[in-house]
């Protein structure tokens, strides 16, 4: 109980400077936003076309794309600034139609359009439509071209028509896609869930650490030494500055993930899963917190590790790269963080929706880091109010 | 210049929000003179010293320093004054000799200068051992030697002492008291504030009272207690007829009062120390055996209660 | 001026003895760099050596021409491991557990179909743990199957070109589908996006890294104004015979001071450690004094709100990280629509990466005008900060 009042003493404290609540605050709203908006898939992602010179074959080409469900043209003068918008981010990819694109393909020359996009996922994806749509173009001006050459067709043009009349009749090879296993197909995975719960992991940990350095601050005004002073044990003196910041993590991740579910639509899983991997990965960060909150004496050093730690452990265990991309060898070393095994929690809630049974293995690793540095925690912070 | 005074300062004023702080101090320190301030806590000693040293804006008044007029921002003046904060002002990262390096040039010394004088500094403050540690190593007394240390560097005219033997234990004090008064008899200007009466009484030459932002008196430790007009009490230890001898120096014109008590005579007189002859020939004439003689002056204390109605130390 | 090179002198010689400049400006981003170009070493353009498993369940010779010829060049590349798998069932259960990252199915039947000019399709069982794979798979499939399209639709165009809908004998139409064949398809996409050096991810890394760690290493000059006032020393400095312009722009010097040996250690290290690519010189340098300039300002503006060290240091913090975020340090948050795309430009971080950028792709002129914006930053903050540090200077 006592416990319990030494928290409730430490969060009125914190709280009582008002611009300690409107940053504990700021980044979870920072987060949600820039999440909801970064990873929002709801909007379809936009094509950058360069026509110039290209002829009314290029033109055609450009109409098609338009046509293709889920793409948003955008005409773009020149390759420069094609390269410019996809690099700067405006444009999700790119595509050059080449001047003389026309006159090449009458001629029965072969062309290469060139695609450029950024190198994540969500571009991937778009590669795969625009190949398509460009296929089946290909396949028209190569049936007109065809039917040059056997001289069915008088011209190109009408070689062209006569392709164009024919494509409906033909019956089409195509691909279908299943899953396997008993999970939603990453189509039902909108983009934003992919990323949401990463970033999520991240930032819960890195700001658990920075609580070490609220810690630092307790240590120098002596207050936990004069809590000490009182019929207090040590034990229930680290339980409540443990217990303190616990509750800040938790509190924080509710917030994103009320926030997100609620404005974007995020799906987090199975809400009992959810909650026992943020609890459990709370717990990890504030034992750590702590812990290197005792190792210091400076708060400027404080939080140099702890952003080395935060980051570095995060981009480690798949927080801003996935781990999908990850060398084998990596991802066995990835998952010395307890940030992988938070993530791989969270996949499976998520793209195989599992239920909290079925991420107990990674929710057993989490508590044992959680244990493990609350323990270190514990011991530290004896040594250090008692020394 | 001969005969220029040290600091002379008018009419100084400083309000913070609704509270004077300061209203109307004004005093002057001489060449090689110890000025004391003496007030309780909260009177204004600090403020005024903040004016005095260039730290604190004034909002009225004027202060000189050695001749050159003081405000926040000028130069030639501070570069004449010795400032020694009432809390420890040194860097803990740095060691000693860094410390006094970095302050001595900052006075405009050159390095070479800078180096030489540090170690003068720390063999008067006798840090020359540890003057390669870190000063966040030293014990209580050290930092405070080396605090006043810093303040000698630019051997300044004047040099200025706030409250420096606060929460210091008496050992240390008294060292920090010595060094002050051998600074003086080498000829250096002083101004010490204390809400201690006894380092006023032991130091000063001059003493100034301040409460609530006011100097309420001035003047050297007799002039003050004269002020007052406070009496001294002479208690002599005697035996014999002490009733008569009583009466008989009741009667005198430099005495006040006069009662025998059950192993002596108890007086108030005025002026004890000149009027103390008289005292012994009339008492023994009156047929008492003075076996030995006590005499009690006034002191600050006793001023400062009599000004203000409250004691000096809280 | 001389005081306050003394008093920057004096500030770099104690940060250096408590190591924490050198932890926050150096260490930690090249520690982060090392992580990072671990993480990217083991990607080669963006992909991995996958493991795709293929059940030929056809063995005719539409089927046979995929797996020997299609997928034997895709093996050849190194990049992706084809396993022949004998039965779906076996090759789904390994896809489920993640041996496999994906399987791509021919059923029975599919070669016979595709000739004899009847709908036909490929499966491809994707894992949704290996989305990337899983699209890499698809796209193998759906290139062979768009080839054997166009080849159909060149046939029945030639066939039912000369306007008779008569039909040709079969062997004519075998050798006209092998002409067909024969005929490269007169259009490829070139996907060209790894040969541009703006779109280089390692390098977006490296400047990410470096320019949210600047915002931790200018915390040290205004800072220090906090903690000599609680330390007392600042007393000191005031009653000393400098201008009280100097004290300010002495902590000012060391901010400044460490920004710049920071950056350049950063930028330096990470060309030459790690690869990544900063451009031209004389541009990179006026992004890095305009942003240590921004980054100052604004740190400096949050030091003045706080009453000691601690207090400003945390507040500076999470400033920090939140402006880093919206400015893109951690993922590119540019391809946003609506607002966030906008809104990213309120970060200073931002228009340091997007100068960057134009950089590697464009001239030297392209930097002014994030530097004028990043400068503008500067001059707003700064000045703020200034105007109230006049008062704190008040002891």
């Amino acid at each position: 109980m006592k416990a319990l009042w030494i928290a409730t003493v430490n969060l009125r404290r914190m709280f009582r400077v008002r611009t300690n609540i409107f940053f504990v605050f700021l980044f979870p709203m920072v987060l949600i936003l820039v999440l909801g908006a970064t990873f929002g898939g709801s909007s379809d992602p936009r094509l950058g076309v360069v026509t110039q010179g290209s002829g009314p074959l290029g033109a055609a080409l450009e109409h098609q794309l338009e046509q293709t469900p889920h793409l948003r043209i955008v005409s773009v003068f020149d390759r420069a600034a094609l390269l410019t918008q996809v690099e700067r981010g405006n444009l999700a990819a790119g595509l050059v139609i080449p001047p003389g694109y026309d006159r090449a393909i009458r001629t029965g020359h072969d062309v290469a359009i060139r695609y450029m996009a950024r190198t994540d996922q969500s571009s991937q994806q778009l590669g795969e439509t625009v190949q398509g749509a460009v296929s089946k173009q290909a396949a028209l001006l190569g049936a007109a071209r065809f039917a040059v050459a056997e001289r069915s067709a008088a011209s190109f043009d009408a070689g062209l028509a006569e392709a164009t009349r024919t494509l409906p009749a033909v019956p089409p090879v195509s691909v279908t896609e299943t899953t396997a296993g008993t999970a939603l197909f990453s189509k039902t995975l909108g983009q934003f869930d992919e990323g949401a719960w990463t970033e999520l992991l991240l930032f819960l940990f890195l700001t658990a650490l920075t609580g070490a350095v609220a810690l630092i601050e307790t240590r120098r005004l002596g207050m936990s030494r004069r809590m000490l002073a009182t019929p207090t044990s040590p034990g229930t003196v680290i339980v409540g500055e443990t217990l303190g910041r616990v509750l800040i993590g938790v509190i924080q991740a509710v917030v994103i993930i009320f926030g997100s579910a609620l404005l974007f639509g995020v799906n987090w899983g199975q809400p009992i899963g959810v909650a026992a991997v943020v609890i459990l990965f709370t717990l990890v960060g504030a034992g750590a917190g702590i812990f290197l909150g005792t190792l210091f004496r400076n708060e400027q050093q404080a939080v140099g590790i702890t952003l080395l730690l935060g980051l570095g452990l995060g981009a480690l265990g798949g927080c801003m790269v996935p781990l999908e991309v990850f060398s084998p060898t990596m991802r066995r070393v990835a998952h010395i963080t307890p940030q992988a095994w938070g993530n791989d929690a969270f996949a499976r809630l998520v793209g195989h929706g599992a239920a909290i049974t079925g991420i107990l293995p990674q929710l057993g690793i989490l508590a044992a880091y959680a244990a493990v540095l609350l323990a270190l925690a514990t011991w530290r912070l004896r040594r250090v109010l008692l020394a | 210049m001969a005969g220029e005074r040290m600091l002379e300062c008018r009419g100084l004023r400083r309000c913070f929000g609704d509270l004077v702080a300061v209203d109307g101090v004004g005093f002057h320190i001489d060449p090689g003179e110890t000025y004391g301030l003496l007030g309780p806590n909260g009177a204004g000693k600090t403020t005024t010293i903040s004016m005095i040293a260039g730290l604190l804006e004034r909002d009225g008044g004027e202060i000189v320093v050695a001749g050159e007029p003081m405000t926040t921002h000028t130069i030639r003046a501070k570069s004449a004054l010795g400032y020694v904060p009432q809390d420890l002002a040194i860097y803990p990262d740095l060691s000693a000799r860094e410390n006094l390096v970095f302050f001595a040039r900052l006075y405009g010394m050159s390095t070479a200068e800078a180096k030489r004088r540090s170690n003068e500094v720390l063999e008067v403050t006798g840090l020359t051992d540890r003057a390669h540690d870190q000063t966040k190593t030293y014990s209580g007394g050290m930092k405070r030697r080396l605090n006043i240390g810093i303040g000698l560097l630019n051997r300044p005219k004047l040099l200025i002492l706030d409250e420096p033997t606060v929460g210091v234990d008496p050992q240390s004090r008294n060292a920090i008291l010595e060094s002050i008064e051998g600074l003086s008899s080498e000829g250096m200007a002083v101004l010490y504030t204390t809400h201690y009466m006894e380092e006023a009484e032991r130091l000063c030459d001059r003493v100034g009272v301040i409460d609530h932002g006011k100097l309420i008196a001035e003047g050297t430790r007799q002039e003050l207690v004269n002020l007052v007009g406070e009496r001294d009490h002479v208690h002599l230890s005697a035996t014999g007829d002490l009733t008569k001898a009583a009466a008989a120096l009741a009667v005198q014109p430099w005495a006040h009062e006069a009662s025998a008590t059950e192993e002596g005579i108890d007086l108030v007189v005025d002026d004890a120390r000149e009027n103390l002859p008289a005292i012994l020939s009339d008492a023994a004439s009156a047929g008492a055996t003075i076996k030995s003689v006590e005499v009690t002056e006034p002191d600050l204390e006793a001023v400062f209660l009599h000004l203000t109605g409250r004691a000096l130390r809280d | 001026m001389r005081a306050a090179v003394l008093i920057c002198m004096k500030d770099l010689k104690a940060r250096i003895r408590d190591r924490s400049a050198l932890l926050i400006g150096i260490v930690v981003p090249l520690g982060l760099a090392f992580i990072f170009n671990s993480i990217f070493s083991g990607i080669s353009g963006n992909s991995k050596a996958i493991a795709i498993g293929v059940v030929n369940a056809d063995r005719g010779a539409v089927a046979q021409q995929f797996v020997g010829q299609v997928l034997g060049a895709v093996g050849r590349s190194g990049l992706i491991a084809v396993h022949p798998e004998a039965t779906v069932a076996g090759a789904r259960a390994l896809a489920a557990k993640g041996t496999l990252n994906a399987v791509i199915v021919i059923p029975a039947g599919f070669s016979a179909r595709v000739q004899a000019n009847q709908p036909a399709s490929m499966q491809v069982i994707g894992n949704v743990d290996s989305p990337i794979s899983s699209e890499i798979a698809r796209s193998i499939a759906e290139g062979y199957t768009s080839d054997l399209n166009r080849v159909r639709l060149s046939v029945a165009t030639v066939v039912h070109g000369g306007g008779s809908s008569s039909s040709l004998p079969p062997g004519e139409i075998r050798a006209l589908a092998a002409r067909a064949v024969a005929a490269a398809a007169p259009v490829a996409v070139l996907d060209v996006s790894a040969k541009s050096k703006e779109l280089d991810q390692k390098s977006f890394f490296a400047a990410g890294m470096a320019v949210f760690f600047l915002f931790f290493t200018v915390q040290f000059g205004v800072t220090s104004l906090l903690e000599e006032r609680n330390n007392g020393t600042l007393a000191r400095l005031l009653a000393a015979p400098i201008a009280r312009a100097s004290i300010l722009g002495g902590k000012l010097l060391t901010s400044f001071l460490l920004g710049v040996i920071s950056m350049v250690v950063l930028v330096v290290a990470t060309s030459l450690l790690f690869g990544a690519t900063w451009g031209n010189p004389a541009g990179v340098a006026v992004l890095i004094v305009a942003a240590i300039l921004a980054a100052m300002g604004i740190m400096s503006l949050i030091a003045t709100f706080a009453k000691n060290a601690e207090q400003a240091s945390n507040w500076q913090s999470v400033v920090a990280v939140v402006l880093g975020l919206l400015g893109g340090t951690f993922f590119q948050v540019s391809q946003a629509p609506g607002i966030l795309s906008e809104l990213t430009f309120v970060a200073p971080q931002a228009w340091f990466l997007r100068g960057l950028g134009d950089l590697r792709g464009g001239g030297i002129s392209v930097v002014w005008v994030p530097a004028l914006a990043m400068l503008g930053f500067a001059a707003v903050t700064g000045g703020l900060a200034v105007t109230r540090l006049r008062h704190m200077a008040e002891v």
